[in-house]
């Protein structure tokens, strides 16, 4: 029983990761209910951890924060979880016993992960505002915010895949994953801050610095993402 | 059996890292359609030289071929050319079984991956569970899916890392059963801590300690007993 | 081996035996550097020390003209930080191409060469920003960025010890530090362009040193770099002699 075997290109190798990972989702609905939930009860943190600010506190200037806080943790507790299916029963191996260019693995597992983060923005931008901006309410320029947000979250999704790649084979993965990503990802952080509450307060000569601060948010990506999916090949074959 | 050509040829192979010696100048030549069980204390090096078989880790010096074709130099043909079956399943339990094989088909490029997947289940004799998630499965069940998964690109080398870890006595013989059916054409390579049992199936028997070969011979020319007191004095020798 | 050699660095020659003696030189100058400071280079824009300054119409005290000398100290430290952290960086890609064991010691130790004077500029940094800005702490791009490297370089080490096999454990860990030597001057860039807008403080900065200033500094800054080398360099060698130890014990233990 001879097997016709025709070498798939990349593209498909991709297509292939990409849907393994999207229909285990499909199937448990794991990531996205845990990454919800907890973005929800970061939320409720909040409630309570700015309920004695009153009315004198300047909401508007540290939602940028705030909301950068949210989606860091979350991103955390779903990049963590990544890659546990693979490790569990030696999934990984069975990937790299097929003759393939490894570095797709990276771009399918850094895009799964970035859909995952994106639902659950889509989901937790909207209460967010509900919940702390709805009295006070953002400058009319705060539409120009989903700029800043698209570019961190791929950013994190990037260097959150290899990092968490990484830490699966670790002790204490948990805690590693956060004690490098979390300084690794400071730059992009502190620009997509900058740039989140430009957009949201729109001080004046804002473009300024909201321009400069993505133009650095877009730099980060492209230099870190280049960077680690170049080196990818290296840490998954270890 | 034809004998033509080796499946296996490995010369001075040595995996070293720093000060630590994992392989130490390893030859011997499998002839194709052989079952080599490689035998030896923890610490003797037995997975590390399967995962360098399997091209999922580099030697430090040394030539492996498998199937003729250098293994540092074209590690993917190689990957073409092998299956591993190893007590991980390497299969996702949140996937059906037909999704599990879809995606392997996929990313080996089958043409006409759905045929190919309904004739592994069948052989398999799990295609009336084809939809039910591997979750489900029970761990001998699981284990047949894993063979039908590593048996994908039709390998000719077929390498088991301590198969029967985890499986009853019932799982253990259809296991059996199913390697038997496949031997033809193939060359299978296995790690076992099974004595007897990986005698009893090899036909070539590869003794490791510390990293060397201490033993490699056909079977017809090692007697069990007098190969079971030679196994014992070698574990003997201490572990690392 | 049959395949490309790869030249394995010599440790035992005449770097190591020339170790000492760069220690002592090393150490010497940095004192001679810290010392000069105050006999050579004038205070900021020619003060004097028996009476308050005025600089740019802001009377400033003695004991702020002062602090500024820890200058001398606190920026060659923080250059030979980095400088080995880059060599940490380099020695990873060396141990990547060529997977030899002995350039990741070489990355491992340099990085621990950096840590230890990159806890120095903290601890400078802190006595200068206290005297100088009069807080103990502000996410200045300087200061951030040196904390988060601190961070990254201990979480370097903590990655280092959460993995058992020693050649994932190199292979991750030069990844990591390629990561960092990236990381931190995207960091320094993005702290100084985007300036925490909603409180901006103003900070002075002496800028423009004058020649007098520059040759303590001078002398200092190569003091350190000498101090650097030496303790790599006694480092390696001692880890090199550990290992050598541990392979003799593993041969009698047959």
């Amino acid at each position: 029983m001879a097997v016709e075997c025709k070498k798939p290109s990349t593209w498909a190798h991709y297509v292939a990761l990409l849907k393994k990972d999207l229909s285990q989702e499909l199937h448990t609905k794991d990531m996205i209910t845990s990454m919800g939930l907890y973005a929800l009860l970061v939320l409720v943190v909040y409630g309570a951890a700015l309920a004695q600010a009153g009315t004198e506190l300047d909401i508007q200037q540290m939602a940028g924060g705030l909301l950068w806080a949210v989606i860091l943790f979350t991103s955390l507790l779903g990049l963590n979880r990544s890659f546990s299916h693979e490790k569990e029963q030696g999934c990984l191996e069975g990937m790299l016993l097929v003759p393939m260019d490894r570095s797709v693995i990276f771009l399918a597992k850094a895009t799964a992960n970035l859909l995952f983060l994106v639902v659950v923005e889509v989901v937790c931008v909207p209460l967010f505002f509900f919940f702390f901006l709805g009295q006070v309410g953002a400058a009319p320029s705060w539409p120009m915010m989903l700029i800043p947000l698209a570019v961190g979250t791929i950013g994190i999704a990037g260097v959150g895949t290899m990092l968490s790649t990484i830490t699966i084979n670790t002790r204490g993965k948990d805690v590693m994953l956060a004690v490098m990503f979390i300084p690794l990802l400071f730059p992009l952080l502190w620009s997509c801050v900058a740039a989140t509450t430009c957009a949201m307060c729109a001080p004046e000569g804002w473009m300024n610095t909201f321009a400069t601060s993505l133009a650095m948010a877009g730099a980060y990506d492209v230099v870190m993402i280049l960077v680690s999916w170049v080196l990818y090949d290296f840490v998954i074959s270890a | 059996m034809t004998r033509l050509t080796n499946a296996l040829e490995i010369k001075k192979l040595t995996k070293v890292f720093g000060d630590r010696k994992a392989l130490d100048r390893v030859t011997f030549d499998l002839p194709e359609g052989a079952f080599l069980s490689i035998f030896g204390p923890n610490g003797a090096g037995k997975t590390t030289l399967l995962r360098i078989l399997s091209t999922l880790s580099r030697p430090t010096q040394g030539s492996v071929r498998v199937m003729g074709i250098d293994a540092k130099e074209e590690p993917d043909q190689v990957r073409g050319h092998i299956g591993l079956i190893s007590h991980n399943s390497m299969l996702y339990p949140d996937l059906t079984a037909m999704e599990n094989l879809m995606f392997v088909a996929r990313l080996y490029g089958v043409v006409n991956p759905e045929e190919r997947v309904r004739e592994l289940l069948r052989s398999v004799e799990l295609d009336h569970r084809r939809f039910d998630l591997v979750r489900t499965f029970s761990r001998g069940m699981t284990q047949r899916l894993s063979i039908a998964r590593a048996l994908m690109n039709d390998p000719q080398v077929v390498f088991l890392d301590e198969p029967y870890a985890g499986l009853d006595p019932h799982a253990v013989e259809i296991f059996d059963e199913l390697i038997g059916g496949l031997r033809e054409g193939r060359t299978f390579v296995m790690v076992s801590h099974d004595l007897q049992k990986g005698f009893d199936t090899c036909t070539h028997a590869l003794v490791l300690a510390r990293g060397r070969v201490v033993t490699f011979a056909p079977k017809e020319e090692l007697d069990f007993e007098e190969f079971r007191n030679l196994y014992r004095q070698t574990v003997g020798m201490g572990v690392a | 081996m049959a395949d490309k050699p790869v030249k394995e660095p010599v440790v035992g020659g005449v770097l190591d035996k020339a170790a000492p003696a760069v220690l002592i030189v090393g150490a010497l100058l940095a004192v001679a550097g810290f010392v000069l400071n105050f006999t050579v280079a004038g205070l900021v824009n020619g003060a004097e020390v028996s009476e308050p300054a005025v600089i740019n119409g802001v009377v400033v005290g003695n004991k702020l003209l002062l602090s500024q000398k820890i200058f001398y100290w606190h920026m060659p430290v923080a250059l030979v930080s980095f400088v080995a952290i880059a060599f940490a960086a380099y020695y990873a890609i060396r141990f990547l191409m060529t997977k030899r064991s002995c350039f990741d010691t070489r990355a491992r130790i340099a990085m621990e060469i950096g840590l230890v004077f990159i806890l120095c500029t903290m601890v400078t940094g802190e006595m200068w920003t206290r005297y100088e800005w009069g807080v103990w702490w502000t996410w200045e791009p300087r200061l951030t960025t040196y904390f988060i490297l601190m961070l990254l370089v201990i979480a370097y080490f903590i990655l280092r010890n959460a993995l058992a096999d020693p050649e994932r454990r190199a292979t991750y860990a030069s990844v990591f530090g390629i990561l960092i030597f990236i990381d931190v001057p995207i960091c320094f860039m993005v702290t100084r362009l985007i300036p925490s807008s909603v409180h901006p403080v103003v900070f002075r900065t002496d800028s423009g040193l004058s020649p007098d200033m520059l040759l303590p500094l001078l002398i200092s800054l190569f003091g350190f770099l000498c101090i650097a080398f030496a303790l790599y360099r006694l480092r390696l060698r001692a880890q090199v002699m550990e290992d050598k130890l541990a392979r003799i014990q593993d041969a009698l233990e047959d």
